[in-house]
């Protein structure tokens, strides 16, 4: 570093324009309106921290309503089944198995492959700065036939952005 | 250490920090007056939100914050910002007081530094960040603020030896 001593020395005495007076009257002026405009003398109260993930909403809505389909696809298959055997349900002293040929949730797997910090940031809804977070990863659903054996997989990539509160004191 | 300063303190840091807040926001607009209103938009919340006026790497993080809504939020000036990107690593305005000609040539190789080394110069030359509160401000690791510091003092040093 020591290599850069002297145009380190050139570059420090270059001085940026200084600024106008006017606006410097400006800043004060609109520090006052700020002060004036925040309760309890200008002394900030933290709101309560809350915010929708919609990303992950979605996803979750779409990983619930794929759900909700194969369970009806199922239901509708032992239905069938169902009617076949009404004969001699009856008859039969022993309970029919609940389980006997449905997908079962099996798994959810989460990979997250790519977390990347983009710096600070200053939300326009939000008073305070944060710390935006983007995590990129694959999600796999699982969903297992106990009976058969059998098991469908779906596998979908997602990104989801964080906004994190930072203390800065 | 006291977090709660007067408004006198906030006024007279101020002062001190405007030229150089100033001369980093003139990286994302060409007049002085745009970048005013930047820092005064950007001061203002960080008074908002602050007690503390240490956190000098939130501060910047806010005018370069401020500055990209800026742009984003009026369609001219994203047109303008379009255009200002397309050239951005040959065209920037950084406004010293120049005294002579070898202040020029060196406004003028400052000038022509990649955005992102001419952010970190101006950080830690006119403002005497830290390399942490560089990349804090900026979301990027401290040595990779380290080293694009190096490349800018080392590229303006080849820029201005004797041919």
């Amino acid at each position: 570093m020591n290599d850069f001593t002297e145009i380190e020395v050139e570059l420090k005495r270059l001085r940026p324009v200084r600024v106008g007076d006017d606006f410097i009257a400006r800043v004060e002026r609109g520090m006052e309106g700020a002060d004036s405009a925040t309760p309890s003398g200008g002394m900030v109260k933290r709101r309560p921290r809350f915010h929708i993930n919609w990303l992950a909403l979605g996803l979750g809505a779409t990983a619930a309503a794929a759900f909700l389909v194969l369970i009806r696809i199922d239901n509708f298959g032992s239905r069938r089944s169902t009617a076949a055997l009404a004969a001699n349900h009856f008859a039969s002293p022993i309970p029919r198995l609940p389980l006997a040929n449905a997908l079962v949730p099996d798994g959810l797997t989460q990979v997250v492959y790519n977390t990347r910090d983009e710096g600070v940031v200053f939300p326009s809804n939000s008073p305070e700065p944060m710390r935006r977070v983007r995590k990129q990863s694959r999600e796999t659903l699982q969903w297992r036939n106990p009976q058969t054996g059998a098991s469908l997989r779906v596998t979908y990539p997602t990104e989801q952005v964080d906004l994190i509160p930072i203390s800065g004191q | 250490m006291e977090n709660v300063v007067t408004h006198t303190d906030w006024k007279d840091r101020f002062c001190e920090l405007a030229p150089a807040l100033v001369l980093f926001a003139r990286q994302w607009v060409r007049s002085a007056a745009d970048a005013e209103d930047i820092v005064q938009e950007a001061f203002i919340k960080f008074w908002r939100t602050e007690r503390s006026i240490h956190n000098r790497g939130l501060l910047y993080a806010t005018v370069r914050s401020v500055a990209l809504d800026a742009i984003r939020r009026d369609g001219r000036r994203a047109r303008r910002e379009a255009a200002v990107v397309a050239e951005a690593d040959t065209h920037v305005d950084p406004v010293f007081e120049l005294e002579d000609e070898s202040q020029r040539a060196l406004a003028s190789a400052i000038d022509e530094l990649p955005r992102a080394q001419r952010e970190v110069l101006v950080m830690k030359i006119w403002n005497e960040l830290t390399f942490a509160e560089i990349g804090e401000a900026l979301g990027i690791s401290q040595n990779t603020a380290a080293s694009r510091y190096r490349y800018a003092v080392g590229a303006l040093r080849k820029n201005l030896q004797p041919q």
